[in-house]
């Protein structure tokens, strides 16, 4: 094995001691001299209204507010909050039927906590209490809470864009009959000797990271609007800002603040629009806006719940003949990206299995909820649900091992990958699969549940994945590096790739220390301001670490490209036959012969000339090295899940025992960092399987926005964690390495499930597993 | 509204302060104050991100405490729980060296709610540290690199006792 300096090594987080004393800055620790306080007024009357009325007129006279805004005192222009649009070419925007629905505050209210007015006064209090004073009426419209609803015959239409509520649908030419997939699925399935088949129900999760949202924007007097924002795609706000507000993105700073937490909440934009409109009808005046905590599951998009149907057809021996699929989601009231999840929900199923014939087809419906965006996972936590548990259903109704199953079934090197063409180039699923198996004891344990009497019976179970790293080729996928030699022969290394805790800006250090040969502590980084690094998307579809480090790397054999034609000149040698070594560059065989980095990049920088000759002591040039990366993969990192539970079949309740995450993870630059994201992904996975859901009255208002009542599994209600870290490097990844930011979330749904289905051989089809579920399912098994 | 006049000791530092009765302890830490480092979550004592501790022996939610209640009072914040010259808290050194920290929101709240613990219990079982952080939220780590931190910095307390 190659030795390497830093890569794989478990290295101190960058900004941890920050973080336990409390001194990081996140957006409301800033606070600016002269700052106005914003409040955005919210409808928390109906989820479906017009407002017939709004009398701004006493809120204004209220003591310490500045201006009182209704929705025509700030730009009406429309906008879509997403940044999927900037991802993809015209036509192919065109093709997915992107649209801009949104405003900055509406007289139309499509769901519960839709924005109608703001308020800026000199205190946070005072903008509140003026809040009061509002009087606004409304015109009730029907409330519709999932797609067979909003897209009924007559459903009051969300936007002439888009007929019958439908937001997406898998668009033709592209996908033949709407639906992506390979062979003939109805010819398919006349071969199998079972067929499996059902209906789900995915919920509404929350990303729920612990920072609420909170907002700055100065419109300045030179024109200059800044925005400090935890976004998690600062370099695709700004040209988004810009276009909004007519301005070049010369004048449109983005600044991101520390970023607390974002699982694809922060993926576009939140308040920025809001905030930044606000500031430039004040120009001069610092404007913040603190979001309430309640206020985060109404206006920061959540996972897309929906009804999914599967139909799987099986040979007697387990050879998957056909698999049929179709996933309506709820959209909530607006668009946004809504393409996104319903298309790769499928490409989830096309990814993992190798069935004989695949149709899938994806659909996403305007309703009455707050918005849909991305959340960790993407569609993939959702078609877990549904194909591992028809999975296993096949396999008990074939007695085949549900791991043996998976060994044989899925996709390997060489298959294409869940976007057709893109074959997959590493795959260690199998290695993955065997280590879990041993690491819980799967056969011992599958053996002995399968005799259980009593209350309570345990019950174990797996589940499989494959994710991305980077969105190509659906998405553009870009980062832009540079490498500054400081004269001493230490690096700035410059890029606009998000650090969301996840600890990428660590490993991305990691990654250029180890490539330019220097030490650690010799690089610093440069990284937070979008006027001060080059494009990057932004964190999304667990692309920072893989295409974030290709262009790290890049940058950095650049800067040492250079390093070591100089010391060639001065060495005479061949830059071939040179090494570089604690910063010393020497001719390979003969270490005498050798000049320091430091001497070659104070020459460069310090070009002194000689007075007798005029002519320079040094090779001048302060070394910058560049690259404006595109990867040419995506190199689909797979996972294994087996989970260990108690189903109490009294009360229903469920205790998780024991869960072992196992993840092909190419190269792991930093063990801790990875371990970290897969107990991390854990924790919300086996919370969407177990509590997490948005619920809502019939009224459409929503009924648990508040911790209390967003049950998520606390640190008593997790089980004991193993993770199987398998290291089968990725010829494309930087180092070997694929992604596993999301891929931690997603096999715990499926392995819960079926952990639960192998305790009682009860499949619950609809999230979250809760005891009451639990409970109704098992009566109805002894009445039958 | 009649104003308060109160002395809190933060830190090791005394402030007189005039307030509004109706603000709470993590209002005059963050607004009155400037000391951003005890952090708002929810507001309604759920998450625990605006833990403090109050004479060096309890812990709080800052959220749901009214300032004017704490006259006299003395209050660490995370900030505080390093000295002058630097050196973290064994608490803060285990979170550190763990890897028990990811996006930091919840951590000033969580070092300082396992300060309290260890102040109480300074060898507690995994089950205990787990119980007695179950009202502080942590959204990244999935608690793992957290309960095992609050274990470590036990020893790391009882080496420099003995």
């Amino acid at each position: 094995m190659t030795e390497f300096r830093t890569v794989g090594k478990s290295e101190i987080k960058i900004d941890v001691k920050a973080k336990v004393t409390g001194r990081a800055v996140y957006a409301a620790d800033i606070n600016l001299p002269g700052t106005l306080h914003a409040k955005i007024v919210r409808c928390y009357e109906h989820a479906h209204a017009k407002v017939k009325s709004l009398d701004l007129s006493e809120a204004a006279k209220m003591p310490g507010v500045v201006k009182v805004f209704a929705p025509e005192d700030l730009t009406t222009k429309f906008y879509n909050q997403s940044v999927i649009d900037t991802m993809v070419s015209e036509d192919m925007r065109g093709m997915l039927g992107d649209i801009e629905d949104q405003k900055i505050l509406t007289d139309y209210v499509k769901h519960y906590g839709d924005g109608i007015a703001a308020i800026v006064a000199t205190t946070e209090e005072a903008a509140e209490r003026a809040s009061e004073r509002i009087k606004v009426e409304y015109e009730p419209l029907p409330v519709y809470l999932n797609a067979a609803e909003s897209s009924q015959q007559g459903a009051v239409q969300f936007t002439p864009q888009k007929p019958h509520n439908m937001a997406f649908k898998l668009p033709e030419p592209a996908f033949p009959n709407n639906a992506l997939g390979w062979g003939d699925a109805d010819e398919g399935f006349k071969e199998a000797d079972i067929i499996v088949e059902d209906n789900f129900y995915t919920s509404k999760q929350k990303q729920a990271q612990m920072e609420p949202n909170s907002y700055i924007a100065l419109y300045d007097d030179d024109g200059l609007l800044s925005c400090w924002t935890s976004t998690q795609m600062p370099k695709s706000v700004q040209p988004k800002i810009a276009k909004l507000f007519n301005l070049p993105m010369s004048r449109v700073r983005i600044k991101q603040t520390v970023v607390g937490g974002g699982f694809g909440a922060r993926l576009g934009m939140v308040l920025e629009p809001h905030i930044c409109a606000l500031a430039m009808a004040l120009p001069g005046r610092p404007i913040k806006v603190q979001s309430p905590r309640e206020e985060d599951w109404l206006t920061s998009p959540s996972r897309h719940p929906g009804d999914y149907w599967m139909k799987m057809g099986f040979k007697k021996d387990g050879t998957p003949v056909a698999c049929d699929a179709k996933f309506v989601n709820y959209k909530g009231g607006y668009y946004l990206d809504g393409s996104g999840v319903a298309f790769t929900a499928g490409g989830w199923v096309s990814g993992l299995y190798k069935f004989g014939a695949l149709r899938y087809k994806g659909e996403s419906y305007f309703t009455n909820q707050p918005v849909c965006g991305a959340y960790r996972g993407y569609g993939n936590p959702q078609t877990n649900f549904v194909l591992e548990q028809l999975v296993d259903r096949a396999c008990h109704e074939l007695n085949i091992d549900p791991v043996e199953w998976r060994k044989k079934w899925h996709k390997d090197v060489g298959d294409d990958g869940w976007c057709a063409g893109i074959p997959y180039a590493s795959c260690a699923l199998d290695e993955v699969l065997d280590e879990g198996a041993k690491a819980i004891d799967w056969k011992a344990k599958r053996e002995r549940y399968a005799k259980q009497t009593g209350v309570k019976r345990r019950g174990v179970g797996v589940a499989v994945m494959v994710h991305t790293s980077g969105a190509m080729p659906m998405l553009l996928e870009h980062t832009v590096c540079t490498v500054r030699l400081n004269e001493d022969a230490t690096a700035v290394v410059a890029f606009a790739c998000s650090d969301m805790g996840q600890g990428s800006h660590t490993t991305l250090r990691q990654i250029a220390a180890e490539t330019l040969g220097f030490p650690l502590e010799d690089v610093s980084l440069s990284v937070g301001d979008s006027n001060d690094a080059g494009y990057d998307i932004g964190a999304h579809a667990s692309r920072t670490l893989y295409v974030g480090g290709g262009a790290v790397m890049a940058a950095c054999k650049d800067a040492l490209k250079q390093l070591l034609e100089r010391a060639a000149t001065m060495l005479e040698a061949n830059p071939d036959d040179l090494e570089i070594e604690d910063k010393q560059i020497f001719v390979k065989g003969s270490p005498n012969r050798k000049v320091s980095a430091s001497e070659i990049c104070s020459g460069g920088v310090y070009p002194f000339l000689n007075p007798q000759t005029g002519a320079p002591d040094s090779i001048p040039g302060q070394i910058l090295g560049y690259s404006s990366f595109n990867p040419m993969h995506n190199s689909p990192p797979f996972g294994a899940c087996f989970v260990e539970l108690e189903v109490d079949t009294e009360t229903g309740e469920i205790k998780l025992i024991e869960m072992v995450n196992g993840h092909d993870i190419g190269r792991a630059i930093n063990p801790a960092v990875v371990e970290g994201q897969l107990e991390g992904g854990a924790q919300q996975g086996l919370g969407m399987a177990l509590t997490e859901e948005l619920y809502f009255g019939t009224d459409g208002k929503v009924l648990n926005n508040t911790f209390t009542d967003y049950k998520m599994l606390g640190p008593s209600d997790m089980p004991k964690i193993t993770n199987v870290i398998i290291e089968n490097p990725d010829p494309h990844g930087p180092f070997g390495a694929k992604s596993v930011g999301e891929a931690g979330l997603v096999a715990p749904v499926g392995a819960t499930a079926n952990a639960i289905y192998n305790a009682i051989v009860i499949q619950i089809t609809e999230l979250p597993i809760t005891p009451e579920k639990i409970l109704k399912a098992l009566n109805e098994k002894h009445a039958n | 509204m009649k104003k308060h006049n109160i002395s809190l000791q933060v830190n090791g530092a005394v402030h007189e302060v005039t307030i509004q009765p109706n603000k709470t302890l993590l209002d005059v830490l963050r607004d009155e104050l400037n000391m951003p480092e005890t952090k708002y979550g929810c507001g309604t004592g759920e998450c625990g991100a605006c833990t403090v501790l109050v004479d060096d022996q309890k812990v709080i939610n800052s959220c749901l405490t009214l300032a004017a209640t704490m006259d006299g009072k003395s209050i660490t914040t995370a900030a505080g729980l390093q000295t002058a010259d630097g050196t973290l808290h064994p608490v803060q050194e285990a979170f550190v060296e763990n890897a028990a920290v990811q996006c930091g929101y919840c951590t000033p709240g969580m070092v300082l709610k396992s300060v309290g613990l260890l102040k109480k219990n300074p060898n507690p079982s995994e089950d205990e540290i787990r119980e007695w952080l179950e009202g502080n939220i942590c959204r990244c780590t999935g608690y793992e690199k957290i309960v095992t931190a609050v274990q470590l910095a036990g020893k790391k307390i009882a080496q420099a006792d003995s």
